[in-house]
């Protein structure tokens, strides 16, 4: 499938932004990703679906460091980060936001911003620019930027969270349950968010989702992972007129 | 009234020695959920150093200096020669760890400089300060062993609150995975965190000895003090550590002035039970719960 796909890329003259090639990893003795080979096209989004414990964490956490993989590749740009450490991998270019408890609620909005750009040297002036990008992409967040984080309400730590990730900088955006506990309202405005990231600002979206509808209705490709290996791989369309797929994998 | 102002005075130099003790505890907590048991007996080791750096240059400031660089030396070699292989083991593997290095430091003290009791040199005179006549309870060299700790603690506090090292600290020691992703090498801030415990147990060791001689084992009362006024403070919280440390030395001092100076280990050790018992968090945990 990593064959096919590659090729239809290359047809649709996309460019392979991060592709993962048979990635095997897990914890102690259980194997939750077993030849996991996910490719997401530059400045498009990847919804990554399917069912509790299918792997799709996992998967996430092995791409961006937290979790070595055993076997495979992790290639960003046609190169190979496979196995180094979180800190090296944030610095060439992919982000990582986890599910849930993603801000610091002991530090300020501010100072959680400021932790963003830890993976980048630049003159206080850059720094500062980059930072008021945010408050105006997060017009909430400036208003609150001396206030602790843990008196933001749930879609403005989702906010924190994601312009966080924006300022380390990265080519590719790991999104791990971004609607996760937020209000329907909410939810909408942070799917709205992710298509402008992909759209306006060109960011490669790897999107992992419960709400299989919701994400497929924003992606442009869907993979389908079930006990740690890929299932289905098609384009976010097909997967969502799939009525067999959709009832098998997806529950809905 | 005299008596009570020099027994709150004294009390407050030496809160501020198990402040500092509690304070490099603090630092290791913060970073890596471990109580660093061979905390004094580092900073025993650092004393002896400043010894004989000053019996071999005869400057007390050469062997003040030297104590407090080694123990940034020794807080960062521990971490990385014994602590961190430990990394990612269950928790009890690490607290044994600082008790094996505990005996070691102090077999090792031990086989170089001899058990006996030596005398520490004081920075200043020892003789108590008087206002009009009247007696403080304090000298000289109390006033700077407050200072000197006072002083360190607000640098630190100050390093920790406006530097970017002082966020990277901070966010490592609140989550480390977000720490992590975000390109803050963690490993690397928990061998920072060592290096100032270690310079906080050594400034505290230099600061105390001339009170209480020095010998293998002469920090063991120390850092159970500076342990319990850590608890009292909550392990977590800096500001605790500091105000545990001054509970704790004020309280001790009432006691033995006003009560029997045979009971202040027993009453420690009862602040200790009783501060676990009905406040485990400390008297300085914050009311946040954290969503798991």
């Amino acid at each position: 499938m990593s064959a096919e796909a590659t090729a239809a890329s290359a047809a649709n003259g996309h460019a392979a932004a991060l592709a993962v090639e048979g990635l095997v990893a897990g914890y102690g003795g259980v194997t939750a990703l077993d030849g996991v080979t996910v490719t997401a096209h530059a400045s498009g989004i990847t919804a990554v679906l399917g069912a509790n414990g299918a792997g799709k964490t996992t998967l996430l956490r092995a791409v961006s460091g937290m979790v070595k993989p055993r076997r495979g590749r992790v290639l960003l740009a046609g190169h190979d980060v496979a196995g180094q450490s979180p800190e090296r991998i944030v610095r060439a270019g992919i982000a990582h936001v986890p599910e849930g408890q993603g801000v610091i609620p002991e530090l300020t909005v501010e100072e959680n911003l400021r932790v963003g750009m830890m993976s980048w040297r630049g003159k206080q002036s850059a720094r500062a620019a980059a930072m008021e990008e945010e408050y105006e992409r997060f017009k909430p967040l400036a208003e609150r930027r001396r206030k602790l984080a843990s008196t933001l309400s749930g879609g403005e730590r989702q906010m924190l969270v994601i312009a966080r990730a924006l300022l380390a900088r990265p080519r590719v955006l790991l999104l791990d349950e971004p609607s996760l506990g937020l209000a329907p309202r909410v939810m909408a405005q942070v799917m709205d968010l992710v298509v402008r990231l992909s759209r306006e600002h060109g960011l490669t979206i790897v999107l992992v989702e419960q709400n299989a509808r919701a994400a497929l209705a924003i992606a442009d490709h869907g993979v389908v992972l079930n006990l740690g290996r890929v299932v289905a791989s098609a384009d976010a369309a097909t997967l969502a007129s799939d009525v067999a797929l959709r009832h098998h994998y997806l529950g809905f | 009234m005299v008596e009570f102002l020099q027994f709150t005075l004294s009390g407050v130099v030496f809160g501020m020695i198990y402040a500092a003790i509690a304070l490099s505890l603090v630092l290791i907590w913060r970073g890596t959920r471990l109580l660093n048991f061979a905390q004094g007996g580092m900073a025993m080791l650092t004393t002896y150093v400043a010894i004989e750096v000053i019996y071999h240059t005869h400057s007390y400031w050469a062997g003040f200096v030297v104590a407090l660089v080694a123990g940034l030396v020794l807080g960062a070699a521990s971490e990385l020669t014994v602590i961190r292989p430990t990394a990612g083991r269950p928790e009890l593997n690490s607290v044994i760890v600082t008790i094996g290095l505990l005996i070691l430091i102090e077999g090792l003290a031990g086989i170089f400089f001899g058990a006996q009791y030596r005398s520490f040199p004081a920075a200043f005179s020892v003789t108590g300060l008087k206002v009009g006549g009247t007696p403080l309870g304090v000298s000289r060299f109390d006033v700077f062993t407050a200072a000197a700790v006072l002083a360190t603690t607000l640098i630190l506090a100050a390093t920790f609150r406006y530097t970017s090292a002082g966020l990277r600290m901070r966010a490592a020691a609140f989550n480390a995975t977000i720490a992590r992703l975000s390109g803050i090498r963690v490993a690397r801030v928990l061998t920072v965190g060592w290096a100032l415990a270690g310079l906080l147990g050594a400034l505290a060791g230099v600061l105390v000895s001339p009170s209480t001689f020095l010998y293998p084992n002469s920090m063991d009362a120390i850092f159970v003090l500076g342990f319990t006024a850590a608890v009292i403070g909550g392990l977590d919280s800096p500001t605790g550590a500091v105000v545990g440390g001054l509970l704790l030395g004020i309280g001790l001092n009432y006691v033995a002035g006003y009560w029997n100076s045979n009971l202040t280990s027993l009453v420690a050790l009862g602040i200790l039970v009783a501060v676990l018992m009905i406040r485990p968090n400390g008297l300085f945990a914050s009311a946040r719960m954290r969503r798991v």
